[in-house]
């Protein structure tokens, strides 16, 4: 067994681990086997992320305020995706991650996917919205010093976040329209949805600009008032 | 009367991730075909809104669905047309129609699944795996309520301090923004009064039951059994014989095993309709006897 | 027997100069009602959340709490969960899950308990309660009244054997608070529960009481039976008091002090002769001016729904103090919201400083014009200290006729009801209004700083403001306005000055207007049957 002495890097390592190698193992098993079908093989990979990190969560006991403040976030996001072209659900989500760390973060981007899904419709996608959700507050849980620190360094993970949420997400749509990935057709959902990607990354740009501090002093505030 | 939307969640969602990956694994036309229409049937049951729209961007999304994958793929050996120097085969179009055929009948199966899945229901399956975020999710539920009401409040109140001064975007932004950051800082710092709310009454004491009001009737373990049954036989019978779409167009010879597939895949779409029916039936009878 | 026991109980906040409270000593006997009562800062709030574990404040604690004679700190974590129930005051954030049966639920999931026992124990406490009907609602759908009552029913099924309730009816309108209060007296007297209440409106709180705990800066003052205790009050503890007591003490009565309306008739009838019924007429006069006027106004908020004001014309005139009155779901806020423009009518006009709403272009009707302080006033709040809000809004503390000098470096959300809203006045006043609209400014707010608004709106009005108020609080209204009016199913019924008005009706009135009913004529405030006895005093 390998031991890693650092407990910030196992405990980073421990989270990356997974849902960094899942989605990738998605894309290799859908490239390297040549028949259709393997949107079920992704889908279930995608879930079994999602439960193995319900069942982490699960496991460790979570005081209520913690998960107040978590379900007002999710609240947010949610209220946030009624608003047309511009989303705040990932400034929202990488905010909170960076005060309330990566686990938080993962908590909420996943669960305002699935939540918000109860209004814009449930779908073989959702998993793949919370995995891409979830890991945006999780990196930037693990990031959460450069990106508290400045301010530049937080809006270019805004934009990284709108091309990583795209990506996630054209892959989703090749595998789902086609059944198997092909690189071809990646490259064309790619641009086709290009005009989206750069949505995104607007919006989580100008979102971030102007939440960080209210949201940020607000959430700094609250983890003193209850000390958590 | 207990129509199939009343089942025990989870007997729907099994129903729901049965057919629906099925259509999606098989990727057999035929199939795909009966997926489509049972789709159409069941959300047109479940939904009692006209909703014309749906059906037209449907179409919408089938049609374009269909043309794009001749565009991008130029296999098969029946070419109809040259554009650009690139061949229109007629197997990729043919490609191109079974699988929108799957994904829009995918799309309608999904449309009835959040109609008959109401909150509560979708609380109670996630409930089963984990209850914590079962209630997290509760909670925010709750909250996206309450905020849509203090949002009217909020807005209207900073309207009437005269606090936007011009009718334009920028202000309008600006307004937006100072909104958001009232009913954040409302949230959070009420947020403490919901949490004592939880510690009073026992919250994080130790090891949690869960109360729910679904329970499982006889009804629903036939239903629950017999998916699994007609599932196998679909599989069974679909797994050996394979459609071919390159370079020709092929079609597997019908065999007992086939048609058994076919029989059975059509029997479980139409489960909700007959058990619907029967309902309807048993209801009127036992309403005759009132 | 004895079921609660306090023992030289000392509590300080960390970083505070003083003890929160000092040296508090009573036992409290299984079955009995006790009301807590005190000022603002009296220290109830801090008291009752000692008394359960889960939610004391942190600070330096000493003395000791015992719960059936165990100590509370050594109490098992089901023993103090579900023994002692806790209610606070907000309904609305009390609520954990999105349903009612959820809700009732939740208590019992957290002691594990399995499905058959949790039913059976909910179905019964919805029953007793009456939540039958809405159990399959969401929380959203119910009234405030409903929402409380949810609240008490969430901990009762947890079938504590005390319950505490920090001024639970603080956020209720007087009808819902008083049924709030006769549900407490049913499980008080029908399952002989313990109740430990606290409340700023002592009203109905305090005939049902066995006994009145009275504090003032965190000490016990009195602890004994309501009526042993009222006689014998000081002017700021009184301020709260049923309005019988606060009668009894400004005509300096002898012997029982009345409590509620009936001994309080009976106390005029036995002391006080009625050859004078009537105090001398004064008339009213107010600016020939108009400053809000409704023409004939019709508005619902959406197409298909009933309408809400229905045909509603009024007039306030300058420098005016005008009360609207009315039950729940009236449309008073309504007809605020119109009159400040944030909704607006299908039919009517309504014209503010005889200019039509229509003609305030480009928000000008908000600058140096019109002003509205919310029911809600955590809806003006937005930064971390008073200081930057009022700075923020360029507000002159100075200018404004308030002392919040020593709030200045608070947040907003640590402030107690009754400054929240005083800030949150003293934000709205920034814009310099000639016609200030106040909607339920009393509501959730101590009797003192009920005493301290109608000061302060006096002021205002000194200085040429004219201001509409609506609201529930009869008394309220019969002591700060000029005019009062009775708002029913969408219009103005009745408008007169609060004598009149509060002389004419039976039942929607002050109480010292329903006490001296058939003994006076127009006696409606405290200084109106003060001044009748001593009259009749005299002609004796």
């Amino acid at each position: 067994m390998i031991s890693i002495e650092n407990e910030k890097l196992r405990n980073a390592v421990k989270i990356v681990v997974p849902f960094l190698a899942v989605p990738m193992l998605v894309v290799l098993g859908a490239t390297l086997f040549d028949e259709r079908r393997h949107i079920i093989i992704s889908i279930g990979v995608a879930l079994l992320a999602l439960v193995l990190f319900a069942a982490g969560y699960e496991k460790k006991p979570i005081g209520s305020r913690r998960m107040i403040i978590a379900a007002v976030i999710i609240a947010f996001c949610v209220a946030g995706r009624f608003i047309p072209f511009f989303k705040p659900i990932t400034a929202l989500t990488v905010i909170s991650a960076v005060y309330l760390g990566g686990e938080t973060g993962f908590l909420i981007g996943a669960m305002s996917a699935f939540l918000s899904n109860f209004y814009f419709g449930q779908g073989p996608w959702t998993p793949f919205q919370m995995l891409a959700w979830g890991m945006i507050g999780l990196i930037a849980g693990i990031l959460a010093k450069p990106l508290k620190s400045h301010r530049a360094v937080l809006l270019v993970y805004g934009v990284l976040a709108g091309i990583f949420y795209s990506l996630i997400m054209d892959v989703w749509t090749v595998v789902w329209y086609d059944g198997s990935f092909r690189a071809e057709l990646y490259l064309t959902a790619i641009i086709t949805a290009l005009p989206h990607t750069i949505m995104y990354s607007v919006s989580n740009c100008i979102f971030m600009w102007f939440m960080a501090k209210p949201l940020g002093e607000k959430l700094e505030r609250v983890k003193i008032k209850y000390r958590i | 009367m207990r129509t199939f939307a009343d089942s025990n969640p989870i007997v729907v969602s099994v129903y729901f991730v049965a057919v629906t990956s099925i259509a999606m694994f098989s990727a057999n036309p035929v199939i795909s075909a009966i997926s489509l229409i049972g789709a159409i049937v069941l959300f047109l049951m479940t939904n009692e809104k006209k909703e014309v729209s749906t059906h037209l961007f449907s179409l919408l999304l089938f049609a374009v669905m269909a043309v794009v994958n001749p565009l991008v793929s130029h296999n098969g050996a029946t070419v109809l047309f040259v554009i650009n120097n690139n061949p229109i085969t007629l197997e990729a179009f043919i490609y191109g129609v079974c699988t929108s055929a799957t994904v829009v009948a995918v799309l309608y199966w999904f449309r009835s699944f959040t109609i008959v899945m109401t909150s509560d229901k979708l609380l109670y399956l996630f409930g089963a795996f984990s209850p914590k975020l079962a209630l997290i999710l509760s909670m925010a539920l709750r909250y996206v309520s309450l905020f849509s009401v203090q949002l009217k409040k909020v807005q209207a109140s900073q309207k009437a301090l005269g606090l936007y001064k011009d009718d334009n975007i920028i202000d309008s932004f600006k307004g937006g923004m100072r909104v958001f950051s009232i009913m954040i800082t409302w949230a959070l710092e009420n947020g403490i009064i919901t949490a004592d709310s939880m510690t009073a009454r026992g919250y994080g004491t130790g090891k949690r039951s869960r109360f729910s009001l679904f329970h499982f009737k006889i009804d629903d373990v036939i239903l629950l059994c017999m998916i699994p049954i007609f599932s196998a036989v679909a599989l069974y019978g679909i797994v050996g014989a394979k459609f071919e779409f390159y370079p020709y167009f092929s079609v597997p010879e019908i065999s007992m095993k086939l048609a058994a597939a076919y029989i059975s895949y059509g029997v479980m779409i139409l489960l909700p309709v007959i058990i619907n029916i029967k309902e309807e039936l048993k209801w009127k009878y036992l309403k005759s006897k009132i | 027997m004895e079921i609660l026991k306090v023992k030289n109980l000392n509590f300080k906040y960390p970083l505070a100069d003083s003890q929160a409270i000092s040296n508090i000593n009573f036992s409290v006997n299984s079955g009995e009602f006790i009301t807590v009562c005190g000022a603002t800062g009296s220290g109830k709030s801090t008291l009752l959340r000692l008394l359960k574990r889960e939610i004391a404040p942190v600070g330096e604690v000493s003395g000791e709490i015992f719960f059936d004679s165990v100590s509370v700190s050594k109490l098992t974590a089901e023993k103090s969960a579900s023994g002692i129930g806790f209610v606070m005051q907000n309904p609305e954030h009390q609520i954990v899950t999105d349903t009612v049966w959820h809700e009732l639920a939740f208590g019992l999931e957290n002691l594990n308990l399995p499905q058959n026992v949790m039913a059976g124990r909910i179905a019964e406490t919805a029953s007793y309660f009456g939540i039958e009907e809405w159990y399959d609602k969401k929380v959203s759908e119910l009234s405030g009244g409903q929402k409380q009552l949810l609240c008490l029913a969430a901990v009762m099924v947890m079938n504590p054997e005390i319950i505490i309730l920090d001024e639970p009816t603080a956020q209720l309108d007087p009808i819902a608070a008083s049924e709030f209060i006769g549900t407490l007296k049913k499980i008080n007297r029908e399952l002989s529960l313990t109740v430990i209440l606290s409340e700023h409106r002592l009203e109905d709180a305090i005939t049902v009481c066995d006994k009145l705990l009275v504090l003032e800066n965190g000490s016990v003052k009195a602890f004994d039976a309501p009526q042993k205790i009222v006689g014998e009050l000081d002017e700021r503890l009184l301020r709260g008091m049923p309005a019988a007591v606060r009668l009894f003490h400004a005509v300096d009565g002898r012997g029982k002090c009345p409590l509620d309306i009936r001994d309080g008739r009976h106390f005029i009838e036995t002391n006080f002769g009625n050859r004078i019924t009537a105090l001398p007429k004064t008339e009213y006069a107010c600016s020939e001016k108009p400053a809000m006027c409704f023409k004939d106004v019709y508005f619902r908020y959406d197409r298909n729904y009933p309408d809400v004001l229905r045909g509603l014309s009024f007039t306030v005139y300058e420098n005016e103090i005008f009360c609207i009155l009315g039950g729940n779901g009236s449309g008073k806020t309504t007809a605020l919201s119109v009159a400040s423009n944030i909704v607006k009518p299908y039919s009517g006009t309504v014209e503010i400083f005889e200019k039509k709403l229509k003609e305030y272009k480009n928000q000008s009707l908000y600058r140096n014009c019109l002003t509205v302080l919310p029911q809600d006033v955590q809806t003006v709040f937005m930064r971390n200290t008073v200081r930057e809000e009022l700075e923020g809004a360029e507000s002159e503390a100075e200018m404004l006729p308030l002392d919040l000098e020593k709030l200045m470096d608070k947040h907003p959300y640590d402030l107690s009801g009754g400054e929240q809203q005083l800030v949150a006045l003293a934000k709205v006043l920034a814009a310099k209004p000639k016609l200030l609209l106040l909607d339920e400014p009393t509501k959730g707010i101590d009797a003192d700083s009920k005493y301290q608004l109608t000061d302060i709106l006096r002021r205002l009005k000194s200085d040429g403001m004219t201001i509409v108020i609506v609201t529930h609080d009869t008394e309220f209204a019969c002591d700060c306005a000029d005019r009062c009016a009775m708002f029913f199913r969408g219009e103005i019924v009745s408008a007169d000055t609060p004598r009149e008005f509060f002389s004419g009706n039976n039942f929607y009135t002050t109480a010292i207007s329903r006490m001296t009913r058939g003994v006076y004529r127009d006696a409606v405030s405290i200084a109106d049957a003060v001044e009748l006895c001593r009259l009749n005093k005299a002609v004796e």
